[in-house]
Formats: C-alpha cells, sequence, structure tokens
C-alpha cells in the first residue's frame, strides 16, 4: 500500500542549525574579531588602534615566525609518526577480548584524566638533570643528563611527553572503532590461511580508514595549535629551541602584549591548520559520503 | 587450515558451561575479530604499561611525601616518611567546592555538545543540503583555532552578555570548542551506518526525526561515548577560559584551584600533586563504574 | 544517573547565574583589592582590609590570583567594568604602563597632604613607583633584593671565605670546580635568574645609570660598552664552568635549584631574598642548622658603579584605578594602612623586611634576625635600588630580553647581537 514516490527522508539544514548558530557566536565570530585585530596594535588595555598591514608586514622579517613555524611542522610530523602506529597497534591489539587487555588498557587510559599542569610538572620533575631520571642513567651511561636544557633533545623530549599525554586518546578512538570490526572479515580471512599480520594490514588497518583520517587531523591541527605542554615544560627553550609556532603567538600575546601581532599570527595559524586538515580530508577522500560497510 | 587457533584457555573454559544467551556467542564470535597472538604486540604493550605507571607512581608518591624531602631522595625512591599533609592542604584550600564546580561545567559542556551536535552530524552525513555541506567546513575551519588567539573577544562576548563570573560563561565556550571535534568524531561513526538502513526506514515511511530517534541514536552510541570522554575531559581540565571568565571562589574551578599550590616564587609540589589525585579520583571513577556501560556502547556495532 | 544530572545541572545554573560584573551591585561604598596570591601576605592584606572597613563602615574585599594568571587577568580587566578599586603591581615599567593607559590614580596630592605618609617609606623603594614625577603607586610589602647565597656547611668543608670581590668568586669557581662542587646554581631554565648576573654585572661595570638610561627609552641606550662587557662576562662564567653543564634545564619554580644549593651539590646562588622561603619549604633543616650563607654581590675592581648598589624587587605596590567608583575611599584606605604600624608589623611577622624607615629593633626580634637585619641594612643603605630589568621595561620589550638572554648564555648569541636585538624594541 506504499504510494509510487518512495522519497528518501533526508535530514534538511535544519538539523544542523542549532550548532552552526551556537558554534557561530562562540567560535566563529571572534575569529573574525581577531582577524580584525590582526590589523590593530593593542596592549590589550584601552583600545585597539588601527595599525594597517604594520603586523603583517613585520611578519616575514620575525625570525622566530619562520624558525616557529619549522619547529612546529617537525614536531607535527614526529608526533603523527610516533602516536599513529602506536594508537594503532595499541588500540586494535585492546580491541580483543582477552581480559588482561581489558585491565592493561584501562591503565593505558590514566593519563587521559591528568591536566596539562599536572603531567608537565610531573615530567619536569623527573627529567631533572640533578634529581631525575637524567641524573642516575648519566651515572650509568655517561650520556649528558641535560635533556629539557639541550637544544636537540629538547624537542624529543617534548615528542615524548606528548605522546603519553595524548596516546591514550587517540587508542581509545582506535580501540572503539576496531571492536565494530565484523568478525565475519577475521574468520574469512582465518579459513584463507592469514597470518594474524597479514589480517592485521589487509583488515585492521584498512577497516580503520575512516579513524586513522579523523584521528590524523586532529593530530595534525592539535599541534598547530596546541602549546601549553611546551609552555610548561620547556617555556620554548633552550633559547628558542622549542618554540613553536603558537607558543610564540602566547608569548607575543599574553607576555609581551602586543596582542594585534598575536592576532595576526593566530590568522596564520589558523590559515596553515585548516589548509592542513583540509588537504588531509581530501587526499584521503575522508568527505565521500561511503562507508567500509557497504553490501557486508 | 584448522579454525582453532591458539585461543587463550580461557576461552576453551567459557565454550564449555551450556546455556548460551545471544550475548555469549556473540562475545564468542567477537573473540575472532580480532585474535592477535602477535607477541610483538603484547611486548609493545609491556614497555608502555611500565612507561604509563612509572610517573603515575611518581604522583602519588610524591602527594604523600612531605615538601621538605620530596626533590634530594630522588623521583622513584618509596618516600620515608608517608603523611596525608599534602592531602590535608588540599582540602583547606577549598578543593570541595572546586570538584563541584568542575563537575557542573564538565555535565553542561557535555549536554550542550550532544545536543547540538549529534542532529548536525545526522545532517551532515546524510543531508544534500548546500548550507550543511559548507556547515561542515566551517568546523573544520573551528579545529584549527586556538582558544587563547579569541579569549578576548570571547570575554567582551560574555561580559556583553552578563554572564561575567558565572558557570555558564566557562561551559558556552568550551561546549563551543569542543564542537568542532565532537561532530568530526560523530560524522565517523554515524558514516559506518549503511545508508540502506536509512532508505529502508525511510521507505517504511519513517519521518527524519524517527530515524533520528530510532537508529541514528542507537548506533552512533561508540560516537558519543568517545566525546562524552573528549568535552568532559576537556571541560575538566580546562584553564583558560576559567581564568579570564571567572573571579571568584564560588565558582573556581579545580585547575584554577591547582594553581593555589603556586606562588610568585616556587610551587609546593606535594600539595599540588595531592590536588592533582583528587581531582583525577572522580573522573577514575566515573571511569571505572561506567566501564561496563563505555564497553557496551564502544562494542555495540552492527557487526553480525 | 541522567535525570539526577540533569537536576544537579540545573541547580547549579541556578545558582551560578551570572553578573554583569563585580562591583556594579553594591550601593555601600567599598573597596575592592586585587593582588597577588602569597598566601602570608594575602592574610596581613586581608586583616587590614577587614580592619580598615570595620573603621570606616564600608565593605572591604580581596580578590587574589596566581602570578601569571594575575598579569592577564589585571590586563584585561582594568578598563572594563570589572575591575578593582586598588591593584596590586611591580612599579617601574608595569605600572608606567597602566599610567600611560590614563588606568592609574595620581597619589602625589595625597602625599603632600600627609607628609609623615610619605616619610615613612624608604626612599629608594617609594621611587619606583614616580612616574613621571608623580607618585602613582604605594608599596605594600617587603624589599626584596638579590644577594649571594651560599653553603656555608660547603665552604667550610672545602676552607673558603665568601667572595667580596669579582676576581676572588673567580678563584672561587675555579677551586669547587675541581672538587667537583657546581660552583654557582643558576635555573638558566627560567631566564629571569640569569638577568640577575646580568643586572648586578652591568651596575658594577658602569653604574646605575646605564640601566638608568635604558628605562627611559634612551637612544643608543643599549648598546652601552659595560652591556656588552657585562654579557662577555656572563658568557666567560659559562664557559669556565661557573654554573656546571646542567644549568639550561634547571628549574627554581620545583625547588630544584634551592635543593641543588642545600644539598651541597652546588656552593654559592644568586636569587632574592624570597629564596629564604624555598629553602624553609623545601629545606627546612638546612635553615635550621644555619648553613645558609648570604652576602651582598661582590665588588668589582676596576668598576665605575658604587658596591653597595643592589638590585632586585623594591617591592610591589598598590595603586588605585581611575575607573573606580570609591577613589576616595581607596586612597585613605592606602593611607591609613600602608604605613601603620599594624600592618608594618604583620609583615615583619611573616618574615618580610618592609620598605619602612626605622625599623631595625623591630626587625632585631625576628625568627631569622640575622638575615633580615642584613637585608634591611643592604637596602636602607644602597646608593640606589635598580628594579628587575623585566618589571622595569615595557612587556614587549621585556620579553624579547629574556629570550635573548637565554640565548647569549648558551652561547648562541653574541653580546653585540643582543645589543642589536634590544635596541630594535626601543
Amino acid at each position: 500500500m506504499t504510494s509510487a514516490t518512495t522519497r528518501v527522508q533526508r535530514p534538511g539544514a535544519l538539523w544542523a542549525a542549532p550548532a552552526l548558530i551556537f558554534f557561530g557566536i562562540f567560535g566563529l565570530a571572534p575569529i573574525a574579531i581577531v582577524a580584525g585585530l590582526s590589523f590593530t596594535t593593542w596592549d590589550g588595555l584601552g583600545n585597539p588602534e588601527w595599525a594597517g598591514l604594520h603586523n603583517w608586514r613585520t611578519l616575514p622579517s620575525d625570525k622566530l615566525v619562520g624558525s616557529g613555524l619549522m619547529i612546529t611542522l617537525t614536531l607535527t610530523v614526529l608526533t603523527w609518526a610516533t602516536q599513529t602506529p602506536l594508537a594503532l597497534a595499541f588500540g586494535a591489539w585492546a580491541a580483543g577480548p582477552q581480559r588482561i587487555r581489558a585491565v592493561v588498557s584501562t591503565i593505558f587510559f590514566l593519563p587521559l584524566l591528568l591536566s596539562t599542569a599536572a603531567i608537565a610538572l610531573i615530567w619536569q620533575a623527573l627529567l631533572d638533570p640533578t634529581f631525575g631520571l637524567p641524573a642516575q642513567w648519566s651515572e650509568l651511561t655517561g650520556l649528558s643528563a641535560n635533556v629539557l636544557g639541550d637544544p636537540d633533545l629538547a624537542l624529543w623530549a617534548i615528542v615524548f611527553v606528548l605522546l603519553w599525554q595524548f596516546l591514550p586518546f587517540h587508542m581509545l578512538l582506535y580501540q572503539a572503532a576496531a571492536k565494530q570490526i565484523p568478525a565475519s572479515l577475521y574468520e574469512a580471512a582465518e579459513i584463507d590461511g592469514a597470518s594474524p599480520l597479514q589480517r592485521f594490514w589487509r583488515i585492521t588497518v584498512p577497516q580503520l580508514r575512516h579513524t586513522i583520517i579523523a584521528s590524523s587531523v586532529l593530530m595534525i591541527v592539535g599541534s598547530m595549535t596546541y602549546f601549553e605542554t611546551v609552555l610548561l615544560l620547556t617555556g620554548g627553550g633552550p633559547g628558542t629551541a622549542t618554540r613553536i609556532l603558537p607558543l610564540h603567538m602566547y608569548l607575543k600575546g599574553f607576555s609581551a602584549f602586543e596582542m594585534g601581532y598575536a592576532s595576526a599570527i593566530a590568522v596564520l595559524l589558523v590559515a596553515v591548520g585548516t589548509g592542513l586538515s583540509l588537504l588531509v580530508v581530501r587526499v584521503s577522500g575522508y568527505s565521500q559520503m561511503t562507508s567500509e560497510r557497504e553490501g557486508v | 587450515m584448522s579454525t582453532i587457533t591458539a585461543r587463550p584457555a580461557g576461552e576453551q573454559a567459557e565454550s564449555v558451561t551450556p546455556a548460551r544467551s545471544a550475548k555469549r556467542s556473540a562475545a564468542r564470535a567477537g573473540s575472532r575479530r580480532v585474535s592477535r597472538p602477535a607477541y610483538g604486540a603484547g611486548i609493545g604493550a609491556a614497555i608502555w604499561l611500565v612507561l604509563v605507571v612509572v610517573p603515575l607512581y611518581f604522583l602519588i608518591a610524591t602527594s604523600l611525601r612531605g615538601s621538605g624531602d620530596y626533590l634530594s631522595a630522588g623521583p622513584l625512591s618509596i618516600p620515608e616518611e608517608i603523611t596525608l599533609d599534602a592531602y590535608r592542604r588540599a582540602f583547606e584550600v577549598g578543593f570541595l567546592k572546586f570538584l563541584t564546580n568542575s563537575l557542573i561545567v564538565a555535565f553542561g559542556a557535555i549536554i550542550l555538545v550532544l545536543a547540538v551536535a549529534l542532529p548536525a552530524a545526522f545532517a551532515i552525513v546524510r543531508s544534500k543540503s548546500r548550507v550543511v555541506r559548507i556547515g561542515f567546513t566551517l568546523f573544520l575551519l573551528g579545529l584549527a583555532v586556538p582558544a587563547q588567539a579569541v579569549i578576548i573577544p570571547i570575554y567582551l562576548l560574555i561580559t556583553r552578555l552578563h554572564l561575567y563570573d558565572s558557570l555558564t560563561a566557562v561551559i558556552l565556550p568550551t561546549a563551543a570548542f569542543a564542537l568542532p571535534v565532537s561532530i568530526v568524531v560523530l560524522t565517523s561513526s554515524l558514516r559506518d551506518v549503511p545508508s540502506s538502513l536509512y532508505e529502508a526506514m525511510s521507505l517504511d515511511g519513517a519521518s527524519n526525526f524517527q530515524i533520528f530517534w530510532n537508529l541514528v541514536l542507537p548506533l552512533s552510541r561508540s560516537g558519543v561515548v568517545t566525546v562524552t570522554i573528549f568535552v568532559g575531559l576537556n571541560a575538566w581540565n580546562n584553564f583558560l577560559f576559567p581564568l579570564v571568565l571567572t573571579q571568584s571562589m564560588d565558582t573556581r574551578v579545580l585547575p584554577l584551584g591547582l594553581w593555589e599550590f603556586q606562588t610568585q616564587y616556587g610551587t609546593d609540589v606535594p600539595g599540588l600533586m595531592a590536588a592533582v589525585v583528587l581531582s583525577a579520583l572522580p573522573v577514575l571513577a566515573l571511569y571505572l563504574f561506567g566501564r561496563r556501560q563505555l564497553l557496551s556502547g564502544l562494542a555495540a556495532g552492527i557487526g553480525k | 544517573m541522567l535525570g539526577s544530572a540533569l537536576a544537579a545541572l540545573a541547580l547549579g545554573l541556578t545558582t551560578a547565574c551570572g553578573t554583569s560584573g563585580p562591583g556594579a551591585d553594591s550601593d555601600k561604598a567599598g573597596v575592592e583589592v586585587w593582588m597577588v596570591e602569597d598566601a602570608s601576605v594575602n592574610e596581613v592584606v586581608q586583616s587590614a582590609i577587614d580592619t580598615y572597613s570595620k573603621n570606616a563602615g564600608i565593605d572591604g574585599e580581596l580578590v587574589t590570583y596566581v602570578n601569571d594568571a594575575y598579569k592577564q587577568r589585571i590586563q584585561v580587566a582594568l578598563g572594563s567594568p570589572e575591575s578593582p578599586d586598588v591593584f596590586f603591581n611591580w612599579g617601574g615599567g608595569n605600572l608606567a604602563q597602566y599610567v600611560k593607559a590614563n588606568q592609574v590614580v595620581d597619589l602625589t596630592e595625597a602625599m603632600e597632604a600627609n607628609p609623615e605618609f610619605r616619610d615613612a617609606f624608604l626612599p629608594s623603594v617609594l621611587d619606583v613607583a614616580k612616574i613621571d614625577g608623580s607618585y602613582y603607586g604605594v608599596p605594600m610589602q617587603g624589599v626584596l633584593p638579590v644577594v649571594l647565597f651560599y653553603n656555608k656547611k660547603v665552604f667550610k668543608e672545602v676552607g673558603v671565605e665568601p667572595p667580596t670581590t669579582y676576581s676572588e668568586l673567580l678563584d672561587l669557581v675555579d677551586t669547587f670546580k675541581k672538587e667537583g662542587i657546581t660552583p654557582i646554581v643558576l635555573p638558566g631554565a627560567q631566564a629571569w635568574t640569569e638577568l640577575m648576573w646580568l643586572e648586578y654585572l652591568t651596575d658594577r661595570i658602569g653604574g646605575a645609570e646605564v640601566f638608568q638610561a635604558i628605562a627611559e627609552g634612551k637612544e643608543g641606550a643599549w648598546k652601552d660598552p659595560a652591556i656588552i662587557k657585562a654579557l662577555e662576562m656572563c658568557q666567560d662564567l659559562v664557559e669556565r664552568g661557573a654554573f656546571g653543564d646542567n644549568f639550561s634545564s634547571l628549574t627554581s619554580d620545583n625547588g630544584s635549584a634551592s635543593t641543588v644549593l642545600a644539598s651541597g651539590k652546588g656552593a654559592m646562588y644568586l636569587m632574592g631574598t624570597w629564596e629564604i622561603s624555598n629553602q624553609q619549604e623545601h629545606n627546612p633543616d638546612f635553615l635550621a642548622d644555619g648553613n645558609l650563607g648570604f652576602i651582598a654581590f661582590p665588588a668589582l675592581e676596576d668598576g665605575k658603579g658604587d658596591p653597595a648598589a643592589i638590585v632586585g624587587n623594591p617591592s610591589n605596590y598598590f595603586s588605585v584605578n581611575s575607573d573606580s567608583d570609591n577613589v576616595d575611599e581607596a586612597i585613605d584606605f592606602l593611607v591609613e594602612t600602608m604605613a601603620s604600624d599594624a600592618y608594618v608589623e604583620d609583615l615583619i611577622e611573616i618574615g618580610h623586611v618592609p620598605a619602612v624607615a626605622g625599623i631595625e629593633d623591630k626587625l632585631a626580634e625576628t625568627e631569622h634576625s640575622e638575615f633580615t637585619t642584613f637585608t634591611y641594612q643592604l637596602v636602607s643603605e644602597a646608593p640606589s635600588f635598580t628594579q628587575s630589568w623585566d618589571q622595569a621595561i615595557p612587556p614587549a620589550a621585556a620579553e624579547t630580553m629574556l629570550t635573548n638572554l637565554q640565548l647569549v648564555f648558551l652561547g648562541d648569541m653574541t653580546p653585540e647581537e643582543f645589543a642589536e636585538a634590544m635596541e630594535a624594541t626601543q
């Protein structure tokens, strides 16, 4: 008794309206204001003064912007290269049914409960050159104990602390997604004689494609904007060795109180971050509306 | 090749007991989902376990030390005298009030985000509207915005709305900035629902709302759980917004409270560690308590 | 569970419904004071506010924030509807930026109407709140000069005396290095500790006028040869190994540096007098055993500067917000309390050395009387008390200076490059 016209119900724009309006007020409007501020000089007191392109002209000649960008991109690559494989492997591992995996993954989850300040303080104390772990291993191996104060080692230390801090979150994403992979796929592969490693590469990874992309996008834009750990661990030092661009922006805004200039840097960061994430999305075809589960 | 690969002994024992419910057999089938006796991953996990536990040990051990000797003994040593002094200081500072405020902010943000993000994700995944597509791009743009850059315009906005020094003032921007990530996660989770299911419901004459209520909500459970965790933790640990948008002790949240231990010239580290432990306990309790729901939410896939 | 959560949330929101900002709704006149978080000083100020409020029949309130948070907070709040009546600041350049934005009340008139109040303070300290010839602030806590601390036990064991001249200091560096002790503790991860060396050396080499010129924004002031020489001497110290190998990752905030000195791994430590509370907190035994020694920064044999000159934080100051609705009450509060016996005695009791004249006797009765008396004499006899450079110059320049100074100490920037970079900020 259905009518001849079977119109597929699709939600209209109204469904997205509340989110868009809310985000528009508290997320987008401030961005527009910040873009406007980048054409002013303002120290937070009084009113912003029109400065035209002054801040934008200063940007290229500010050596710390160039180096900040380089360090940020380096950190982004290093973070992605360490966090993604581990999160993927551990997430898939944790999705397994064995009891012990559930217990262990509960422990893995614990760093998520800690705030950035706590994590930075803990690692700063653990990496203290006189009383921390470096002092002890320095006696044993003769390696330098000056971890956070060494321009080369400091960045690696940050990569590690960020790994410690954020691996649980990405692991959770992969774990949740891996649990949804239908058993039938694996059963079929087993019957065909595939080894565990082959099953991982041929089934798990492709099935987690969407998650890999979502997680990677989060990681990339996170590196473009997140600086609290770096601020608390090294302050951008030693010297300027770990002064990532978002940190530079923060220091220019809230330490030097050059808010107009900081806004210009902020706009640059938004542009680069958005550009990168759009690139990732486009290249991976994420915006296609297909699912890996079609036809299963 | 035999399908009985190396299954842990526990599995064998379980398969012997009678009275299978549907869930049980699903779990058993699930045991084959990711049967990875890959010892590489096991060893890796063991190493990572050590790396996770050591700093946590440091955290707890330090919180039990007197502030006098916390450094010279070495970070991993067992505290000479275990004292709860640091915890006492944490409570004196007003810990319970901060805790309540943080809870309110976290709950408020979570509910607000879910209330607007779920319908939006539904629209993004299913709608053909141009507006929605542009909207999605705008959310992606929002991912790259550092909160620190827009804190001043937000401060101006909040004071104009007469919301200054309220917990609402903290909830609103926190939720707004968590929105892009939440939408990314929810759309990712909804995309895995085959179109055929939507079409089938539609053919049965279901309205958008019915599709949303009966299909989208249940099947997006894992996404909802992830978003809840993400937004909740974000709101729990957020420092910048409460800093600029609140003032009195009445509205002080935990992260600001933690900074009570940092003076101009130094830090009361054991006190700070005690406060950190205390502030992590409620979340931990929630996680342990709700773990079952968490796991079933995560496992609620559409695998056969 | 969801239901009860929603109920709690609703309750929370209704009780937490916001206002249009503080100070907007009180009918009674009030004085709201903002300051940095510092448990012991906060208590003193709170009791002063309470006493004054009771006597004057007004509402007094104290609001506190942690250090960095305070700076951001006040920056955003001044000029907005949610601002205090009285606010804490660091005097010098920090205060000057607020004065330039017309946010501060000129207190000169009040000073002239109350000469005993004005004269109660040590001039070198009060003058730091003088901007363009007018007074804009009042000292509200103790003086905090930078002195050279040392570990008496280590010195005794090695058999040496604390240095009174710079060449003696250099000799000590060599001696301690041979003993495997870090001669000088330097928490170089935080650039302001390196700044102390630059400040003192510049003052000893060229006198206080060198920095005075910088603070006044004079052209070419940063290129003064005294500064170049001072930076070269700093780099010389680094090369001699005076600071050890790990100074660039050592921090002071978490007590590491203090413990290096207390444990005997380091021999000397150039730091502000607040260090004594750090030691009290982290290494009470070291303090109780009387092993914390202190001495003024050594003299430079062929330097132009007065060897009795000091650097550091003269004090912190209370200023009155020009937007305040209660300017008269705020001024009255300051005049009545800041130099009063009760307030001064309270400060002394918590270990501070107030910037007030004639308190030697009171100090002699304090717990660390040797230290407080030493500090007081140092300050009252100093011909000049130069403020920490990072508080005296505009914040933008300060940020650049600290970053570049770290690079100099790491050997990544030459003194000349430093001077060039700083000139560009003038």
